[in-house]
């Protein structure tokens, strides 16, 4: 079957069922994008289809057709995604960054769905765990791009 | 004493002796097998215990009669019913403890009458009124396979927590009496071989109606066959909902093709919903060893059962208004809708119409249409079992959210799934779900599949 | 850590391996290729020059490509603490190296990276950076001075008359100047000075130690570049998944579907091993479904097992009421005065036993061991870890090869909170070495998040019986703590030490409240699980349980718990700071219950801890929504003595405080039927963004000896949160998670 990633199309030999995630770690070597649960429950997995986050370990391969999947690897040559990746690094967000792909993906498609998004939506939205604790530092940046900068989180 | 009174005495005296003499001999009395004088049946074929082996994936006694980890068929599983628990019993041709000593006439009174070797009746757990209807053959066979098939383990079965005297087991001859058919299948020659054989494996072999059909105030199924409007019209059992397999729309098959219901019980999946809950067990352990064939036949047979559609209402139809409700601004002010978009659209969808048939959807599913929110309820506390088809385990399985969200979030956001995309089942409350959070059990989150050898 | 049996091993010299460096380098984001100096260069002229002290073989650790680059090999693992950062600082200072011209590696195993003066290497216990300080400094310092004198050689002028820039020699009087890439080559191959000699930098001259200096590894890890084990590809790998026994020390009697697996997709190989089940496929995907089909019958262990053998009837349930039902006089670990006495005297005694729970590790990435056996005889294996020659050494002795024979890779780690030390039964590199020698192929094995779930390592249970006296004004004045439980030390050793385990009691001991008599004991009970070293070990529960006891002291006694801390540590002038601190950063002390401007009821509480040579206070702000306890701010003075990089200590701060509240609001391990009940985070939430509290950090420089910051700010969090959650409800909460208490009513 075909797929789309990042604007460039690959002829895979999987199952129907097999998640979206191991076909890019695997068959394809896209190793930015991690595994942290395999059950929807942590984020790690997360890449864009059409724009939206989307959880590529419960995302069936055969369920993409001509969707347009957007991995980390090229997440700077999306013009929020590369804003959003200078803003992590303006606010030093990864500690040990496993989960990092994923929230970056996140906030990515939030700002794409939401340019100016409240600190609720930020709650709403940002749903992946992260066991280092950058939470306040993720609202922060996304704070930044929003354009609202007195609500962020951590505070000396 | 008057003569009059004698007389009286002399008629009600031996009359009452009779009818309590009758009353013993009746609750007490084994009932007729067709094997009664039948001699021992000597070896069996290769043919007739492999037929056997079938036979029992049809009736799928590995699912009472086995417990994960245990001996096949030793028994062990725990049933709860209102006044205690009961075990289900060792079935391997041990002599002592399971049962070897059975001839095929005690094998057939266990079987179709419910009537233990030593004449004691059994708990209607076992589903004796649909097996009733097996045929001559097939219970020759299954007593072929479960004598010289299974390998004999020596265990003594566990015994009931039901107290004195409600463990008296002689009042359920009349139980049987009023309730349990005692005839086998009969086709009806109005309809051709596949429905027949269909009905054969749905109302006997396969006891379908013990979980689908709803029970009377005696635990009785409130209809055995195709005759009852109630068979199979969907029932709450061990706080699942069973739905309806009757030709409703929206809480039965009444959307699902044949192939929809072939491919089900197949694969455990297939557009409109993935097997979960109770299924689970039934379609690892018995649906999917099915012939092609008689899941054909059942599958016609199925369709061939009328729906209720003033219980039903107008069938169900997408709604796509949810989408824009959906978005981050705007699911904040809606109960539950956070939730849904935290916790379940990333497989579910945000449309709620699942993935194909890997992830079932929720939009239009009869767990979310049927009064009953039970199902429901379940499913998001406990998760489910994995599904098994064909020895592989289900790519995607359905976590549990007891240990993350409360009563309240849960009765939020099935209310929202319940009343989105056109579904319409009744809200949930956070009682309800408090009531099934403590009866229930998270789902194994490894294989299950149960030893027949 | 610190009673962890730890085999001192002969270190060997030999030269590093250069296509494992090539690997290296562009795991690391430069182009492959590069032209490699310094490394490649036999090491045994710095070798002569080796003295006693630690860290000095220079080339071993620096190299200057011809760009300038430094790329520098750490001692200590990355798992997200900030280390390489911190390295590439305190290097980089007296190096005059700009720490964002760093390249940080994780240092393969050998004697030339040991750098603490206990002998060992290990990351962990918050070690790193306060018993690496010295050392990487010198280390800085000596390779400034050899390029100094390689300068010194190439402008033929004295020494003396040179000084750098960053990243450059300078002759002033010349007019001239070097860049440190164009010395390399010559510097690297010149004896290293005498380290006893070299001059360091004074503090008022730092640079960069102390500044908010950027995170060296912050891009990669936003852009997914970042190779973590779990990552790593080698050509012709095939990829393993297992199936775990549900019980430790249970094997496999049989597999009644073993043709059946070996048949499906992408099946390569199956495999039995000791207490699991592998499957060896080309993806791992096809891996881990065959393995979850394998429809084992698994054997009770014999009784010759020297396993810990998990028994079917255990349950967590049971285990809490066996703790708190254990008495005992129990071990002395720490005594003052005479509690006997001091609890005689007393006017009132407050008698209470609180409970921890067991804790998983979950951090994100799961376990997984890459292992290859080269022709040459050696084997490679990529394993995270936070100790590689421990691992080293373990290989070794797991498979009779000589160490010379095994090549450790350490990638970042991608969390660790203890989980990547030497546990026995919760590493997978044992299985992959093993399938990798029996497919004859490399193999990566992965865990499963629910194999991880099911072989984890834990944070140790405890029920401690607390006694407590209180003078007729309500100070307590004599306290008695005898701790029902197993170190994580002696549980994973499977046997006690010579003495008591330091990290079983951490917490109760050390405390510095001057209560005249006091008695801090132990009284053993073995744990039937497997036990690790979880993020602050012993202070991640001890603190909680002397703090909130602390507390209901105070109420009894009718005494603020802020002011009464306050009078506890009148003579202790660092802490008084530290209290005084946190109680000004939250605008004062306040303990509530009041009412917020959004209308809601609150409480504060407070707590402190004295970690890892740190000290920490924090006081949290909390109330009730639908019955479940929020926390909404969280003010936290940490003291650890001097700082490297003030923001990676704010960071830690950060995460410290969101492990801190996840372990008090959420987590608990549950057995059930000697098996976890969860198995993926769905059974086993971890704090997620909604319930992060914002955060206040102050970070007080006391000038006293360095110490730790990666788990120094977390032991104050649960008692802070639980005391607050005391005061808002007026009930006592003697035990964690709090979401166990029903708060509904």
């Amino acid at each position: 079957m075909e797929l789309t990633i990042n604007g460039v199309q690959h002829h895979i030999d999987v199952e129907p069922d097999t998640p979206l995630l191991w076909v890019l770690r695997d068959d394809l070597k896209m190793t930015g994008t991690k595994y942290g649960c395999g059950l929807a429950q942590c984020g790690a997995c997360t890449v864009l289809i059409n724009g939206n986050a989307a959880r590529s370990c419960v995302t069936p391969v055969g369920e993409l057709g001509s969707a347009a999947i957007t991995t980390i690897e090229a997440i700077e040559q999306d013009e929020i995604g590369q804003r959003v990746v200078a803003a992590w690094i303006r606010h030093q967000v990864p500690q040990c960054g496993y989960c990092q792909s994923g929230q970056v993906m996140a906030a990515t498609s939030l700002l794409k769905q939401t340019p100016h998004p409240t600190d609720d939506d930020i709650r709403a939205v940002m749903v992946n765990l992260c066991r280092c604790g950058t939470y306040n530092a993720i609202s922060a940046a996304i704070h930044d791009l929003a354009g609202d900068v007195g609500q962020e989180g951590a505070k000396k | 004493m008057t003569n009059r009174l004698k007389k009286i005495f002399a008629v009600v005296i031996p009359a009452s002796t009779v009818l309590a003499g009758g009353t013993a001999w009746f609750v007490t009395r084994l009932p007729a097998s067709s094997f009664e004088n039948t001699g021992s049946q000597g070896e069996p074929s290769a043919q007739l215990m492999a037929r056997g082996e079938y036979v029992s994936r049809l009736t799928d006694c590995v699912a009472c009669h086995s417990v994960p980890g245990g001996a096949a068929y030793t028994g062990g599983l725990k049933m709860v019913t209102p006044m205690g628990a009961i075990f289900a019993t060792n079935i391997t041709p041990d002599r002592e403890t399971g049962i070897g000593a059975y001839t095929l006439a005690d094998f057939d009174r266990a079987l179709r009458s419910g009537v233990a070797k030593d004449g004691h009746r059994l708990y209607p757990a076992m589903p004796y009124p649909s097996y009733a209807k097996l045929s001559d053959d097939d219970v020759k066979a299954l007593y072929a396979y479960f004598m010289k098939g299974v390998p004999a383990v020596h265990l003594e079965n566990r015994k009931s927590t039901i107290p004195w005297p409600l463990n008296m087991r002689w009042p359920l001859a009349f139980w049987n009496v009023v309730f349990a058919p005692s005839d086998v299948y009969r086709p009806d020659t109005s309809k051709d071989a596949q429905w027949n054989r269909g009905a054969y494996l749905v109302e006997g072999a396969g006891h379908c109606g013990a979980c689908h059909t709803p029970r009377g105030l005696a635990f009785n199924e409130k209809g055995t066959d195709r005759h009852s409007a109630a068979f199979v019209s969907g029932a709450l059992i061990d706080g699942w909902f069973a739905p309806s397999l009757r030709n409703d729309a929206n809480t039965g098959l009444g959307r699902w093709s044949e192939d929809d219901v072939f491919r089900f019980l197949k694969t455990g999946r297939n557009d409109h919903a993935v097997v979960f809950g109770s299924m689970t067990e039934a379609f690892n352990n018995s649906t999917q060893f099915f012939s092609d064939d008689d899941l054909r036949a059942v599958a016609h047979y199925l369709k061939s059962l009328p729906g209720n559609a003033q219980r039903d209402g107008t069938p169900w139809q997408y709604e796509p208004t949810q989408a824009k409700a959906l978005q981050p601004a705007g699911r904040q002010g809606i109960p539950g809708a956070q939730t849904y978009m935290a916790k379940c659209s990333f497989c579910h969808g945000a449309d709620g119409r699942g993935q194909w048939e890997w992830v079932p959807p929720l939009a239009g599913a009869a767990s979310s249409l049927v009064p009953d929110s039970s199902s429901s309820i379940n499913v998001t506390l406990n998760g489910s079992g994995r599904v098994v088809a064909a020895g592989v385990p289900d790519s995607y399985r359905m976590p549990s959210y007891r240990e993350q969200l409360s009563d309240r979030d849960i009765a939020d956001v099935l209310t929202f799934v319940r009343s989105s995309w056109g579904n319409r089942g009744a809200s949930v409350t956070a009682a309800e779900v408090k009531t099934l959070r403590k009866k229930t059990r998270p789902a194994d989150s490894g294989v299950v599949v149960l030893k027949i050898n | 850590m610190r009673n962890a049996s730890f085999d001192a091993m002969a270190m060997s010299d030999v030269p590093v391996n250069l296509s494992r460096r090539r690997f290296m380098l562009s795991s690391a984001g430069i182009a492959a290729g590069a032209f490699v100096l310094g490394l490649g260069v036999p090491q045994r002229s710095a070798r002569a020059e080796a003295t006693k002290l630690r860290g000095t073989k220079v080339p071993a650790f620096l190299e200057i490509r011809p760009d300038s680059m430094v790329r520098l090999q750490s001692p200590f693992v990355e798992g997200g603490q900030g280390t390489f950062t911190a390295m590439a600082q305190i290097v980089g200072e007296e190096l005059d190296a700009d720490p964002a011209t760093f390249v940080v590696e994780n240092a393969p195993p050998g004697d030339a990276y040991v750098v603490m003066d206990n002998g060992m290497r290990i990351t962990g216990g918050s070690m790193s950076i306060r018993n690496g300080y010295s050392a990487m400094r010198r280390l800085g310092a000596l390779a400034r001075e050899m390029l100094l004198q390689a300068a010194a050689r190439q402008f033929n002028v004295p020494v003396e008359e040179l000084t750098t820039q960053p990243g450059r020699v300078v002759h002033a009087a010349s007019g001239r100047s070097v860049a440190y890439g164009d010395l390399a080559h010559e510097a690297m191959s010149l004896p290293v000075p005498n380290p006893a000699n070299v001059k360091l930098k004074e503090p008022e001259e730092f640079r960069w130690i102390g500044a908010p200096v950027p995170r060296v590894d912050v891009h990669d890890k936003s852009t997914g570049k970042v190779v973590y084990t779990v990552d790593v590809s080698v050509e012709g790998m095939l990829h393993a998944a297992v199936q775990h026994a549900p019980r430790l020390g249970m094997t496999i009697q049989g597999v009644r579907n073993e043709d059946q697996v070996r048949a499906m997709k992408g099946v390569h190989s199956t495999h039995r091993l000791p207490g699991a089940f592998a499957v060896v496929a080309e993806r791992w995907w096809d891996a881990k479904r065959a393995a979850e089909a394998a429809l084992i019958d698994w054997q009770e262990p014999g009784p010759d097992t020297t396993m810990r053998v998990m028994p079917a009837d255990f349950s967590t349930e049971a285990f809490r009421k066996e703790l708190a039902d254990a008495h005992g006089p129990g071990e002395d670990a720490e005594t003052r005065g005479d509690v006997v006495r001091g609890l005689k005297n007393a006017h009132t005694v407050v008698e209470a036993t609180y409970a921890s729970q067991y804790v998983n590790h979950a951090q994100l990435e799961p376990p997984s061991a890459l292992a290859r056996f080269n022709p040459d005889g050696a084997l490679e294996v990529w394993v995270p870890n936070q100790a590689p020659d421990m691992f080293r050494a373990d290989i070794a002795k797991r498979t009779g090869l000589p160490v010379e024979k095994i090549i450790i890779h350490s990638q970042m780690l991608g969390g660790f909170f203890g989980r990547h030390f030497l546990y026995e039964t919760a590493s997978p590199y044992p299985q992959a070495i093993t399938l990798a020698k029996e497919t004859g192929r490399p193999v990566k094995l992965i865990w499963s998040r629910e194999e991880e779930f099911l072989r984890d390592t834990l944070r140790p249970m405890a029920a401690v019986r607390f006694r407590g006296g209180l003078d007729r004004n309500g100070i307590p004045v004599a306290l008695e703590a005898v701790s029902a439980t197993e170190g994580p030390t002696e549980g994973l050793n499977n046997k006690r030490g010579d003495r008591l385990d330091d990290s079983a009691l951490e917490g109760l001991t050390g405390k510095s409240y001057d209560i005249p008599d006091r008695r801090i004991a132990q009284h053993f009970v073995k744990s039937p699980v497997m036990l690790g070293y979880w993020r602050s070990v012993g202070n991640s529960m001890n603190d909680f349980l002397y703090e909130t006891f602390l507390d209901e002291l105070a109420d009894k006694g009718h005494q603020d718990p802020y002011e009464l801390r306050l009078h506890l540590l009148r003579d202790n002038r660092r802490l008084t700071t530290l209290l005084k601190s946190v109680a000004d950063l939250s605008g004062g002390w306040k303990r509530g219950p009041f009412t917020a401007a959004d209308g809601s009821r609150r409480a504060r509480g407070i707590g402190m801890a004295s970690p890892f040579g740190s000290e920490a206070a924090a006081i949290a702000e909390v109330s009730l929504e639908n019955g479940r306890v929020r926390v909404h701010e969280v003010w936290e003075a940490i003291d650890p003595g001097k700082v490297v990089n003030p923001a990676i200590v704010e960071a830690q701060v950060n995460g410290a405080i969101a492990l801190g509240l996840s372990q008090v609001l959420l987590e608990e391990t549950v057995y059930e039927n000697g098996m976890p009940r969860a198995r993926n985070y769905d059974g086993y939430p971890i704090l997620a963004l909604n319930q992060m509290p914002r955060v206040h950090v102050k970070i007080i420089e006391s000038g006293e000896k360095m110490g730790g910051v990666g788990e120094p700010p977390l032991p104050a969090i649960p008692p802070a949160v639980v005391n607050a959650v005391s005061t808002l409800t007026g009930r006592r909460i003697r035990s964690m998670p709090l979401s166990r208490h029903d708060f509904a009513s």
